[in-house]
């Protein structure tokens, strides 16, 4: 009896649609299936920013080889979450309760913002700009509303903050130097972002924390732990990115913060690969984990998943920048922050 | 203020509650002032679980046609809903039960199916109506409370349009259907972001004078209490019932009577005898109790008695497809029945105008002493429009009767040859107004009569009455009218004459010159106006569901020329998108 | 009340299990020693079957919905005479089966909090009441305090026993003293339930160390039985240089400090190693005792940390942090203190044998972490220098607890204690004395309502950050109040009452599978019966030829009761299925 695999991919992103594309090249008669919990097509979420200052259109936003799904012949679930993975079976768990069989897995997921423990009390009053769906719910209303608070500051949110200056609102922004969490900012650090941002027209706020958050009438009372009190309109959580990974646990694959792969991209359960930011990706020259930041890292580890659960052996050869820019500070992207620079 | 134009289609199993919700739904939207159509489709079978839709268009602007693709899927069946998606558009919206009882095995839950573009949310139905009610019967109420959060429609008045459609139920019910709803309502605020471009948020129409929100079937039924009838007789069919149903308890309280036969023969022979006895009487029916009909039409014709049938077409031939609609009885309607056999035949174009077109048909039918045939079809009869309430018939209308005069009774002569064919009905027990009736040819005092002349004479006679009916008639309606010239005519009937009409004026719109032409009366059909329109028309189109192109038939004889056809017998009503797409093709 | 003395009376009428009863006997209570009674007791009460005292708790909780709590601690206190210390500190196995908690069912129900609500509100008129059995004559030492001495202490004293108590260190309790913080578990109440249990007139003898104070040997000549249960109390530990520097704690000497009332020094930042309960419970001391960077640091990843999800937030809430797939690799100090541990990292990798996923070192990985303090908790062991673990009871010697078990938990420890009670019992009588049965009694509603099924989680009432660094034995977590405790009962499924269709009755009209809340009611066409006697999962059709009977599945069943309202027949029965312990 001849017999199709199944590929089924959990996450619509660069690393989930360059994975897809590589996979349909070069396997003609597979199924190939794309799962995205978002509703909306294959996106450039770094151009998130743009589109709410309506500095391009929604069009602009999408990835243009979306209309090659059909002639590609990969079929893409949309608005559909992945629940739970059960490795015996192959199967995997629809949220909506249907069951999905796969031959062979590749989890790019992503991730998504994250949310400080302490905050948790206050997570209906925060807005975030990770998703497509949460800039829509937001996009009209940042045009009508004056005051900011960004709390946090990671690479997103200072996008942002420029965003909000260059549409001239009043920003307060609050420097959590867990902003990049597992990584701490040091004083140093701190002062030469701050500088470095005292360019854009917003109070700075350092060393401090959010006490506390009350809504009253549609508008936000920020109370900081030093006794900074703000009015404003919307508040911002920009402190980083975790992994969406929860769909993953108790299925016996190896997660950490994110899903731990080796240097192939595959997890410790054959046949399942994970690639793009919910991945942790064993590095051999450095001895340890790190992750992937970055949209070109996220094309290049979503082909070598493919390649790789085709049976290839290829090595992540560049796990992308060790670094990135931080307002002039450079922050490195493994886990560990004492990684010697020429390993 | 903005427009706003939205399809929004229920989709369950029989038994789920997919049509009240639909019900309820353009109630409510009736209510605030919008325009609505709504057209659902259920199961042959009464009993079982077939697929249900409740098919509602909600406009600011006045509707013409129920429109081919929904905008809004609401699925409270997957099964059935997987199917129904196809006719959601590219970029609409799916609300689904995003925890049922049961897992779905692989590729057997409908937002598994939504293509890239549409738009998925995932509400609890089963769960929240579980949790407000105990069961899974608030499902649909649950929907309707997620789709009101969705789309920012008023809370309070939907409550109270749920309450207003059970007010005459145990308050229990009342209770969990508006717990289902607000549960629904509530859990969608509070757990789906919006990404959907749709609202009524700040949508406001002009408070209208108060409407009636009927299907075709109930103002049949409602005009011919307006206008004085006294006796119906039937055999029920689908999808003509409702007639009948409604009658059989509103035409006692008239001082009617209401008898239900054993087969269509002898309804409608009752009907032919109460016409001749001087009532205005009818019968509904569907095309197979036409077809049994057929022989007694002949004796209302010969015998010069008034008898009105309603024909509500449905997918023939035979049983057929009882629940699809199809204009497939036009040959019959017109020309069914044995000899040259003239008879009106009446086909109103939209909900409203079934009113006009029963008061008519008992007018016409009374007054010219002959078969009056109104042709409804399936969705006419059970599309939802609200109307204005319609005003009451002239008093001309209620008594048409050209009763005999003294001369006349001198020597009372039931046919007389008159100029316009309209001989003196003479009612029985009318003093001096004996005469003979037979279904035989006969003379002008009714006496069997078989010679060469009296055959051509009465036949002309019956024949002669027609050309005065057309004056009587209402006047085509034709969409532009100003203008010299079309690109394109298109001309319809019946319930094909909205999408029609939209089609038309979507066509000026997309630079295509056309225009649309519709005749609520067929037989006799207003041919000079009809040639007067295609005269205009470089090229004539002619839309209409059924599969040999009857009324296309009919047309090209008057018009002796080359007309395109466009066919369909899908059991759905026409729509606009087709007949467009069609004129583009051209 | 009244309606328990009542079951009491026909309890008795039952002892003699010769005869034979019916379902239609008098009152429809049936004992059971049937395999497969027992079988579809443990399968269809999960919570009660993770348990190791196998707690009635389907039973405490009922009792808890109707603000009986007196009796929801009797019911507890008969298979775990702490409640109200469990009710805080239990590592509530319970929970993990609880099917309130299954996929698409939301979240397990608060069981321990219950159980300490329990304790919590039980009205200050609350007896506890014993059954005593008369005095045997028999004299039995128990050796160690904590929670497996005092429930084979109990148990044995209950049976008419003579027991007397010896306990190494200065209070009674073990590990529940000495190991668990304050914040976590209140003294006096630790000290009432243990009172409570030496009221029965067990003598208690502290700071007598066995091996020290009194040899076995002596004990053994004195009494006629004697009970080890003195835990695991030999730290594990690193392995690594510089283990002995100055500020370099293990876990449990470091919690005993702290809980004898000292402030051992940790500095600014502290280093905790380990992945279970005493490592987080180091680490939030640490906090309290004025620490600012605390990190626990584990070998696996956060998955395999042997602690329940509340721990990890309330860690995470305080600050705590958790570096995973590391260990140390050397400690490194300066003047004999500790100044930074030398990490090495690791990673995950499958063994044959359990624990199945093991993590292996990185060559050449190392990096240093600076700090001012070392806390190890790595787990103990039993302290075999004084007493052998090779222990065979016929001599009269018999062991319970942690110091059987390895290093596990208190639950585990009390049940320990109050088996080897029994086989005591057993030893000093030669006859077995009590026996457990499984109590089927005819039931005639669900006891719930279908909105229960609808309500969540009632997170436990903690105090904020502030009041708990104030005073660091101020307990975090309140308690629930009486209306929560209420709420949170409703949403036990209370999978004690089974629900079956007589399929003799049954028209197979469906109205029942229409109404079901899961996949709960099914057709199916055979019931498999596995090897041990018990029934295995059914096998369903579509296809109506094929049925031999609906069927309730109560695996999937939440005993929500809508089938048992709209049966036209009343052919669906409800029978309360109860472990209970009687007199043989």
């Amino acid at each position: 009896m001849p017999f199709n695999d199944h590929y089924v991919i959990i996450g619509n992103g660069p690393a989930g649609n360059h994975a897809a594309i590589i996979l349909r090249e070069k396997d003609k008669e597979a199924k190939i299936t794309i799962i995205s919990d978002e509703c909306v097509p294959y996106y450039y979420k770094p151009k998130l920013t743009d589109f709410i200052a309506d500095e391009i259109a929604k069009e602009d936003l999408m990835v243009s080889f979306l209309d090659s799904y059909k002639a590609k012949d990969i079929r893409i679930r949309l608005g559909q979450e992945v629940e739970r993975i059960d490795p015996e079976s192959k199967t995997l768990f629809l949220q909506h309760m249907e069951k999905v069989n796969y031959s062979k897995l590749i989890i790019a997921s992503g991730s998504r913002a994250r949310l400080l423990p302490p905050m948790s009390c206050y997570a209906n009053h925060l807005k975030f700009v990770t998703s497509y769906t949460d800039v829509i719910e937001v996009k009209e209303e940042i045009k009508k509303l004056k005051s900011f608070f960004i709390f946090g500051g990671d690479l997103v949110g200072f996008k942002f903050l420029r965003m909000l200056n260059s549409m001239d609102k009043t920003v307060t922004i609050l420097i959590c130097p867990n902003a990049f969490w597992p990584y701490n900012l040091t004083d140093d650090m701190l002062a030469q972002i701050t500088e470095s941002l005292s360019k854009f027209n917003a109070d700075i706020i350092v060393k401090d924390d959010i006490s506390t958050i009350d809504e009253q009438n549609g508008s936000y009372r920020v109370k900081t732990q030093k006794g900074i009190e703000k009015n404003v309109d919307m508040v911002f959580s920009f402190n980083g990115l975790n992994p969406n990974i929860e769909f993953a646990k108790g299925s016996g694959i190896d997660i950490d913060h994110g899903i731990l792969v080796n240097e192939y991209l595959k997890t410790n359960i054959d046949g399942i690969y994970a690639c793009g930011s919910c991945a942790q990706i064993y590095h051999p020259n450095i001895r340890s984990y790190t992750t992937s930041i970055g949209w070109p890292n996220a094309v290049v580890q979503g082909e070598v998943a493919a390649f790789n659960l085709l049976g290839d052996h290829k090595i992540m050869e560049s796990v992308g920048r060790k670094y990135f820019d931080l307002e002039g500070v450079k922050i490195k992207t493994t886990w560990w922050e004492d990684i010697d620079d020429e390993s | 203020m903005k427009d706003i134009n939205i399809v929004i289609e229920i989709c369950g199993s029989a038994g789920e509650g997919t049509i009240s919700a639909g019900e309820i739904l353009s109630r409510f939207m009736s209510g605030q002032g919008f325009e609505i159509m709504s057209f659902d489709s259920y199961p042959a079978e009464i009993r079982g679980f077939g697929k249900c839709v409740a098919h509602t268009r909600i406009s600011t602007s006045r509707i013409y046609s129920p429109g081919k693709l929904a905008d809004v899927l609401i699925a409270l069946n997957d099964k059935h809903s997987i199917f129904q998606l196809s006719t959601l558009k590219e970029n609409g919206i799916l609300i689904y039960d995003s925890q049922p009882v049961r897992p779905h095995k692989e590729d057997k839950s409908v937002v598994g199916w939504t293509k890239p573009g549409m738009i998925s949310y995932g509400i609890p139905l089963n769960m929240l109506a579980h949790k407000a009610t105990g069961n899974a019967r608030g499902m649909n109420m649950v929907a309707l409370g997620a789709l009101a959060a969705l789309f920012y429609v008023d809370k309070h008045g939907f409550t109270d349009s749920i309450k207003a459609r059970y007010a005459k139920k145990k308050q229990i019910v009342i209770d969990s259907n508006v717990n289902s709803f607000l549960e629904g309502y509530s859990w969608t605020k509070k757990n789906i972001k919006k990404i959907d471009p749709y609202s009524f948020k700040g949508i406001t129409s002009p408070k209208q004078k108060e409407k009636l929100i009927i299907n075709g079937n109930q103002l049949v039924a409602k005009a011919a209490l307006d206008a004085n009838l006294s006796f119906y007789a039937g055999y029920p069919i689908t999808p003509a019932t409702k007639i009948m149903e409604i009658l059989s308890r509103e035409l006692p309280k008239h001082g009617g009577i209401l008898l239900q036969t054993e087969d269509e023969i002898s309804a409608i022979g009752a009907v032919i005898g109460a016409g001749f006895g001087g009532k205005r009487a009818m019968t509904a029916t569907s095309g197979p109790g036409f077809a049994l009909m057929t022989e007694f039409t002949g004796l209302s014709v010969m015998a010069e008695v008034p008898a009105v049938i309603i024909d509500s077409q449905r997918a023939g031939p035979s049983t057929g497809m009882p629940t699809k609609t199809e204009q497939s009885d036009f040959n019959s309607a017109v020309s069914g029945g044995t000899g040259d056999c003239p008879r009106i035949v009446l086909a109103p174009t939209d909900t409203k105008s079934c009113y006009e077109a029963t008061v008519l048909a008992l007018y016409l039918a009374e007054k010219y002493q002959t078969l009056v045939v109104l042709l409804l079809d399936f969705f006419l009869s059970n599309s939802i429009r609200n109307i204005n309430i319609p005003e009451k018939p002239f008093s001309e209308y209620l008594d048409a009767n050209i009763a005999p005069d003294k001369n006349d009774l001198k020597d009372y002569q039931r046919y007389k040859i008159t100029k316009n064919g309209i001989s003196p009905r003479a009612i029985p027990g009318t003093p001096g107004g004996m005469f003979f009736s037979t279904g035989l040819e006969h003379d002008a005092s009714g006496r069997p009569n078989y010679s060469e002349a009296g055959h051509l004479e009465m036949t002309q006679k019956r024949f002669r009455k027609f050309n005065t009916v057309l004056s009587e008639a209402p006047a085509p309606e034709i969409s532009i009218i100003d203008r010299d010239e079309f690109d394109i005519g298109v001309i319809s009937w019946g319930s094909s004459a909205g999408a029609a009409h939209e089609a038309a004026m979507s066509a000026q719109k997309k630079g295509i010159n056309a225009s649309s032409f519709s005749s609520m009366m067929v037989s006799p059909f207003p041919e000079k106006a009809l040639i007067e329109f295609a005269d205009k028309c470089k090229k004539i189109l002619i839309p209409e569901l059924n599969f040999s192109g009857q009324f296309a038939n009919f047309a090209t004889q008057i018009l002796k020329r080359h007309v395109e056809r466009l066919n369909f017998i899908t059991g759905r009503p026409m729509a606009s998108e087709d007949i467009l797409q069609k004129m583009k093709e051209m | 009340m009244k309606k328990n003395d009542l079951y009491s009376k026909e309890e008795k009428l039952f002892q003699d299990k010769n005869k034979i009863y019916s379902a239609q006997s008098v009152k429809q209570i049936v004992y059971s020693t049937d395999v497969r009674d027992f079988g579809q007791v443990a399968k269809s009460i999960p919570c009660q079957d993770a348990c190791p005292a196998k707690t009635n708790i389907p039973g405490y909780i009922r009792a808890v919905f109707e603000k009986r709590y007196g009796r929801a601690y009797e019911l507890n206190r008969s298979a775990n005479i702490l409640p109200g210390v469990l009710g805080r500190i239990c590592s509530r196995p319970c929970e993990s089966g609880c099917r309130h908690g299954e996929p698409d069912n939301g979240l397990s129900v608060g069981i321990c909090h219950l159980k300490r609500s329990c304790a919590d509100l039980k009205p200050g008129s609350h007896r506890i009441i014993e059954g005593l059995y008369a005095p045997t004559e028999k004299k039995v030492a128990v050796i160690g305090s904590g929670p497996a001495g005092l429930a084979a202490a109990h148990d044995l004293s209950i049976l008419g026993h003579k027991v007397v108590i010896f306990e190494g260190l200065e209070k009674p309790g073990g590990m529940l003293m000495y190991g668990i913080p304050e914040f976590r578990l209140p003294r006096d109440l630790l000290m009432l339930e243990i009172k409570n249990i030496l009221r029965l007139g067990i003598q208690l003898k502290t700071n007598k160390a066995i091996g020290v104070d009194i040899s076995l040997d002596q004990l053994k000549n004195e009494y006629d039985a004697v009970v080890v249960a003195t835990g695991c109390v030999s730290p594990r530990k690193f392995d690594v240089t510089g283990e002995d520097l100055e500020n370099v704690y293990n876990g449990l000497d470091f919690m005993k400090a702290v809980n004898e009332g000292q402030k051992p020094f940790v500095g600014d930042k502290v280093i905790v190693v380990g992945a279970g309960f005493t490592a987080v419970d180091c680490a939030r001391s640490a906090i309290r005792l004025g620490a600012l960077d605390v990190r626990i640091n584990i070998r696996k990843t956060i998955e395999y940390m042997r602690i329940d999800e509340t721990e990890k937030y309330e860690a995470q809430f305080e600050g705590i942090k958790t570096y995973s797939l590391i260990q140390p690799s050397k400690i490194i100090g300066n003047n004999n203190k500790v100044t930074a541990v030398e990490f090495q990292r690791t990673r995950m990798e499958k063994t044959d044998t359990p624990p199945y996923r093991v993590s292996i070192p990185i060559e050449n990985s190392q990096f240093l972490v600076p700090t001012d303090s070392v806390i190890a908790a790595l787990g103990q062991t039993p302290d075999e220098a004084v007493v052998s673990k090779d222990l065979d009871g016929l001599d009269g010697v018999f062991a319970a607890g942690d110091f059987v078990t390895g290093s596990s938990d208190v639950i585990s420890a009390i049940a320990g204690g109050r088996k080897s009670a029994q086989a005591i019992d057993e030893y000093l009588i030669g006859e077995k004395r009590k026996q457990t049965v499984v109590r089927l009694e005819k039931h005639e509603t669900s006891d719930r309502q279908r909105s229960y099924d609808f309500i969540g989680k009632l997170e436990m009432n903690t105090i904020d950050m502030e009041k708990r660094l104030s005073r660091a034995t101020n307990e975090v977590e309140t308690g629930y109040n009486d209306d929560q405790a209420h709420e949170e009962a409703k949403r036990c499924y209370l999978c004690n009452l089974e629900y079956e269709i007589d399929p003799l009755t049954c028209i197979y009209c469906s109205a029942c599978i229409d109404v079901a809340p899961k996949d709960c009611i099914k057709m199916i066409e055979s019931v498999p019966v596995n090897p041990d006697g018990t029934y295995g999962i059914y096998e369903e059709t579509d296809d109506w030829n094929k049925v031999i009977s609906i069927a309730i599945d109560n695996a999937k069943c939440i005993r929500c009761g809508q089938c048992l309202a709209v049966c036209p027949m009343d052919c669906i029965s409800v029978t309360k299925k109860e472990l209970i312990e009687i007199d043989t």
